[in-house]
Formats: C-alpha cells, sequence, structure tokens
C-alpha cells in the first residue's frame, strides 16, 4: 500500500493512532467502554544520546515486540490493539473488553505494569546488554472512556490519552521525588560501588586499563545514568561524584594486578568543585590514572579550564576525550584538549562494519589522533564484524559487550561491589582530605 | 561476484550530462539502472522499481539529497536492504555526521573519478549479499 507509513510506524510496524481507531471503532461502540493505557520510556532519549539513533530505533522495536508478546498474554484478554504515540518514547495500548468480561481494574492493571516492565527490562537485556536495559523505566497512566454516543468518539479517545498521559506524568513526579530520596541516603551512607569494563589492545585483546563505572547499591540508583540524572535535578552532582571518584580509586589498589590503568569519568562541571584537586584525588600512582573529560558537555571558559587541567597534567594524570565525534564539534575542539587518548563515540562504532561513512571518519580521527601523539579507543564493540574492522582501521584500543561479556569470573574485577562504608559527614571529609570521585556510563 | 544478478541501480542527479555518464559507465559494466533527475522523482522511482542501490546527489532544486535519503531509509515499506551512497562533496566532518543521521551507507566525493564511483558501486553490492 503506497500510504503504509501514515498508517503503521516504521520502526515498531505498530499502526498509527489513526489506523487503529478505525479499526477499533465498531468493537468500541458495541461494547461502549475502553480502558487506555499511556506506556512512557522516559530515559529512552538518553540512549539515542549515547548510543546513536539506530541503536534507539532497535531498543523501540524490541519494546514494543516485547510489549505485544507480554500483553497477549495477560489477563487483558480480548479486543486489544497497541499503538505508537507520538514517533518518540511512548506507546499506548488501548483495551475493549470482552462481552461478558470486566475492564481490568486498578489492581490487576499495576500488576500488569509491573510484570510488563520486568519481562520488556529482561528482553532488552538479552538483545542489548545490560547497560541498555538499565535504562529502560516505564511510567504508565490509565483512564477508563465510557463511550458516549452524542460526542465523537475520536475526540473521547484523544481525551483518555489526555488524562492516561497526565496520570503517568503524576506517577513520574511521585518517582521523582522517591529517587531524590534514594539518592540522599546513598551519598549519606556512601552506597555507591564500582564496575570496571575492561579496555583492551586491539590487537592482542590484553587487558590495558579499566573504565569505572559507578552504581549505586540501592536497586533504583542502579544504573549511573539514572543516579547522575538525579543528581543534576537535587543539585548533588558534585557530592555523588566525590563518592564515586573516591571508590574508583580505591580499585587501583585493591583490584588491579597488572598495572592496569583506570579510565575515570569526569565532567567539565566537576573540575569547578574546590575539592577536586589533583593532591585530593589521592591516587596512588597518578600516571595509572587517565581522567576522560566527554566532548557532549560544553565547556565555557576553556582558557580557564586548561589551567586547571594542566596542574592534573603536572601531577602526572593523563586525559582522554570521550564521546569523540558525537557532535559535529569536529577535529578542533579535541585537539583543544590536548588528549593522550581519544575515546570515539559509540555510534560511530555501532555498525561500523556496514557503514562506509562511518569508517571514513573513524579513520580520520585515528590519522588525527596519530598526529596528535594520541591513542585511540573505541568503545560499544558488540559484534565480530565491527572488531576485524576497528582493528583494520587501526584503533589502538576496545571496549564492548563482544570482549569481555559483563559478568565473566575471574576476568575483571567487575561484579565485585565495595561494600557500604560507615558515612562520612561531608565537612569531615573534605578536611580529610577526602577526594570526590565520579564516574558515569559504560561501554 | 560471479552468478549473482548484479543490483539495480537508481541514479538521481539534477545534471543531466552528470546522471547520463554515470548511467552509461555503470551499464557498460552491467548494472541495470534507471535515471531520476529530481528528488521527487527518485522517490517515485523508488517504490516502483524497488532499486537496491541509490547513488544520491545532495545538491538538488526541490528536495534535496539529504532529504530523500531520508525518506528512502525511513520508509517502513522498504524491508529489503538498501544501500544509499551520497555523491557530493562532503569534505568535512560535519558534513559526514549528517550523512550518517539521515541514514546514508556511504559517500562519493565530488569531483569524482568513474572507477572510484564503480569500485564504491561494487563495495556496496557486496554489503547487500546475504553471506558477506
Amino acid at each position: 500500500m503506497e500510504h503504509d507509513d501514515l498508517l503503521y510506524d516504521g520502526v515498531t510496524g505498530l499502526p498509527t493512532l489513526q489506523a487503529a481507531v478505525e479499526s477499533m471503532r465498531r468493537v468500541i461502540v458495541e461494547r461502549g467502554e475502553l480502558l487506555i493505557l499511556y506506556f512512557n520510556f522516559s530515559r529512552y532519549s538518553k540512549i539515542e544520546e549515547i548510543y546513536g539513533w539506530e541503536k534507539l530505533d532497535a531498543v523501540l522495536a524490541t519494546t514494543a515486540a516485547a510489549m505485544r508478546a507480554y500483553l497477549h498474554d495477560s489477563p487483558l484478554r480480548s479486543s486489544r490493539v497497541m499503538v505508537r504515540f507520538t514517533n518518540d518514547d511512548d506507546f499506548v495500548f488501548f483495551h475493549i473488553p470482552e462481552p461478558g468480561f470486566e475492564a481490568a481494574n486498578d489492581e490487576q492493571i499495576t500488576e500488569i505494569i509491573s510484570g510488563l516492565q520486568k519481562h520488556v527490562s529482561e528482553r532488552i537485556e538479552a538483545a542489548h546488554g545490560e547497560d541498555i536495559a538499565s535504562l529502560f523505566d516505564i511510567y504508565a497512566g490509565r483512564s477508563h472512556v465510557m463511550v458516549n454516543p452524542k460526542f465523537r468518539l475520536e475526540r473521547q479517545i484523544y481525551r483518555g490519552i489526555r488524562q492516561a498521559v497526565v496520570a503517568s506524568q503524576s506517577v513520574e513526579a511521585r518517582e521523582t521525588v522517591r529517587k531524590l530520596e534514594d539518592l540522599r541516603e546513598s551519598i549519606r551512607t556512601c552506597g555507591v560501588y564500582v564496575d570496571y569494563h575492561p579496555i583492551v589492545v586491539a590487537e592482542t585483546g590484553a587487558v590495558f586499563g579499566y573504565e569505572a563505572l559507578a552504581r549505586g547499591v540501592m536497586r533504583s540508583m542502579r544504573s549511573p545514568e539514572v543516579m547522575f540524572e538525579v543528581a543534576a535535578r537535587g543539585d548533588l552532582l558534585w557530592e555523588l561524584s566525590r563518592i564515586c571518584r573516591a571508590r574508583a580509586i580505591e580499585g587501583i589498589a585493591n583490584q588491579f594486578d597488572n598495572g592496569e590503568l583506570l579510565f575515570l569519568n569526569v565532567d567539565p562541571g566537576d573540575f569547578a568543585d574546590p575539592t577536586f584537586t589533583p593532591e585530593q584525588l589521592n591516587a596512588p600512582d597518578p600516571k595509572r590514572v587517565v581522567i576522560e573529560i566527554t566532548e557532549r558537555t560544553a565547556i565555557k571558559d576553556y582558557p580557564k579550564f586548561r589551567n586547571r587541567l594542566q596542574a592534573f597534567r603536572d601531577a602526572g594524570f593523563r586525559f582522554a576525550v570521550d564521546d569523540a565525534g558525537s557532535g559535529y564539534a569536529g577535529l578542533g575542539s579535541i585537539a583543544n584538549l590536548e588528549p593522550d587518548f581519544i575515546k570515539l563515540d559509540i555510534s560511530l562504532i555501532n555498525g561500523i562494519d556496514e557503514n562506509f561513512i562511518k569508517q571514513n571518519l573513524v579513520e580520520t580521527m585515528i590519522r588525527f589522533a596519530n598526529d596528535q601523539g594520541a591513542q585511540v579507543i573505541a568503545e560499544g564493540v558488540e559484534r565480530a564484524e565491527e572488531l576485524a574492522i576497528l582493528k583494520e582501521l587501526g584503533v589502538h584500543f576496545v571496549q564492548g559487550f563482544f570482549l569481555h561479556p559483563a559478568g565473566v569470573p575471574g576476568h575483571t574485577p567487575e561484579h565485585n561491589p565495595v561494600p557500604v562504608v560507615p558515612p562520612i559527614p561531608a565537612t569531615a571529609a573534605q578536611a580529610a582530605g577526602d577526594p570526590g570521585k565520579r564516574v558515569v556510563r559504560s561501554a | 561476484m560471479p552468478n549473482t544478478p548484479l543490483p539495480h541501480v537508481l541514479v538521481v542527479d539534477d545534471n543531466h550530462d552528470n546522471a547520463n555518464i554515470i548511467r552509461d559507465y555503470l551499464k557498460a559494466r552491467g548494472y541495470p539502472i534507471t535515471v531520476a533527475y529530481g528528488g521527487e522523482e527518485a522517490l517515485e522511482i523508488f517504490e516502483r522499481e524497488r532499486p537496491s542501490i541509490v547513488l544520491l546527489d545532495v545538491m538538488m532544486p526541490g528536495r534535496d539529497g539529504w532529504e530523500v535519503c531520508r525518506e528512502m531509509k525511513l520508509n517502513p515499506d522498504v524491508t529489503r536492504p538498501v544501500r544509499v551512497i551520497m555523491v557530493t562533496a562532503l569534505h568535512d566532518w560535519t558534513n559526514k555526521r549528517q550523512a550518517i543521521q539521515t541514514g546514508a551507507d556511504d559517500f562519493v566525493e565530488k569531483p569524482f573519478e568513474l572507477s572510484k564511483l564503480a569500485d564504491t558501486v561494487e563495495r556496496n553490492t557486496r554489503m547487500l549479499s546475504p553471506v558477506k
């Protein structure tokens, strides 16, 4: 059909709202009521930001398939249809109870949503890995439409959807408050542990270093993305970062056996924290610490920023530009930071074996790095074909799921959570020179 | 690629001379070719004739190459693999990022040599075969 794209969403194969309403019209009118569930995946924009649009499309397709499968087997048996709502990160599910059956009640719906969350999250983890699954979070709202023949059906459905959206937003608002409380508790008790993701030499596969990835001990804070997002909202970034950095540094002494490097994510904003100094970072051997600075965050005052970097450089710390090539900025801004390592943005690695433009960009970046005396790290390597091309192009180091699947025992020191330590009052910690440490994101 | 039929190539360029030169060159190498002289026409032919490789000029009046590429790649009706090669002066980083953003698979920098263009079409042909 020529206009299929107006009726069905290309990524998920789900019908659009108009198509769905048309196909359900008769059944809804006969039954006289309709249950609307609105699902919003509030953190899916992060997936696009980190991994690029292709990955988000793939995750949306997995999500839609998993939701369809789950809802198909749920107690909501009877006429049902799910639609892609705004072509963004939300879906709407319509349930028209069968004759003789009651519409699902609140309790059933709550149970279904909780089961759905678990099921979809598992499917996403199986298909796309733990890091992406950790960004999955559903906010659901419901509304019940009793059809009034006096009003146009479409309008009643649109109103019902709006009500469900508002309901989901109030769920999200409640959740946000709860998460902020969890974060405060995590900071108070230093409830953070660190996963170490190996960075290996592309040619030999030998472990060269580890990127530290901080996670909250509390379940709601397990995803670093969520944890730092909540911290930004609660103006607690510095406090959280200090704990994360301290935890990550502990790993060098306790868990790295063979002189591997520690790659530590530091937000440019952390450099404004007066407690973030080379001395207070307290690294046993600064030469083994590589500070990663993301290209994504705008650096406002370059000269001042470079001065701060210099102090760390003088103390022996090295630098990596993270997410290099993520934007349109090109190579100039990278050169400004004079990095020792350049970590390529995941969106350039994802499917690189099939895209010659990505290969060309990575080649350019490697040439540039070689000219600058820097080394290139490719993150997010998920397939053998990607690794093969990256080696061919001359990437120095690689990192990603494919090389060291999470949880391989004995392979890496990850998954050895540092136990929660007794709380340290902020002022005492600062007086004692307690460094903060912050870490985000993953392979 | 012995024994496999060569893929159907759609050449899109508002410059008739350019389009015809590319058409003749690729035709001589055995590719089935269709030519479109504008974005709108390209999309119509794309729907109708279902080419597997599209050589797409970026600078065109009306719907430019970026828009056409995006539409081809996002068309839910297109479940077959399609390789889109942008033919353009993609000299800088920004343009290449934009090309990835629109879903393009490859590019040929203008001005190009015909042999280079043929190599590019050939490597994309290889990507279409099920066993890579």
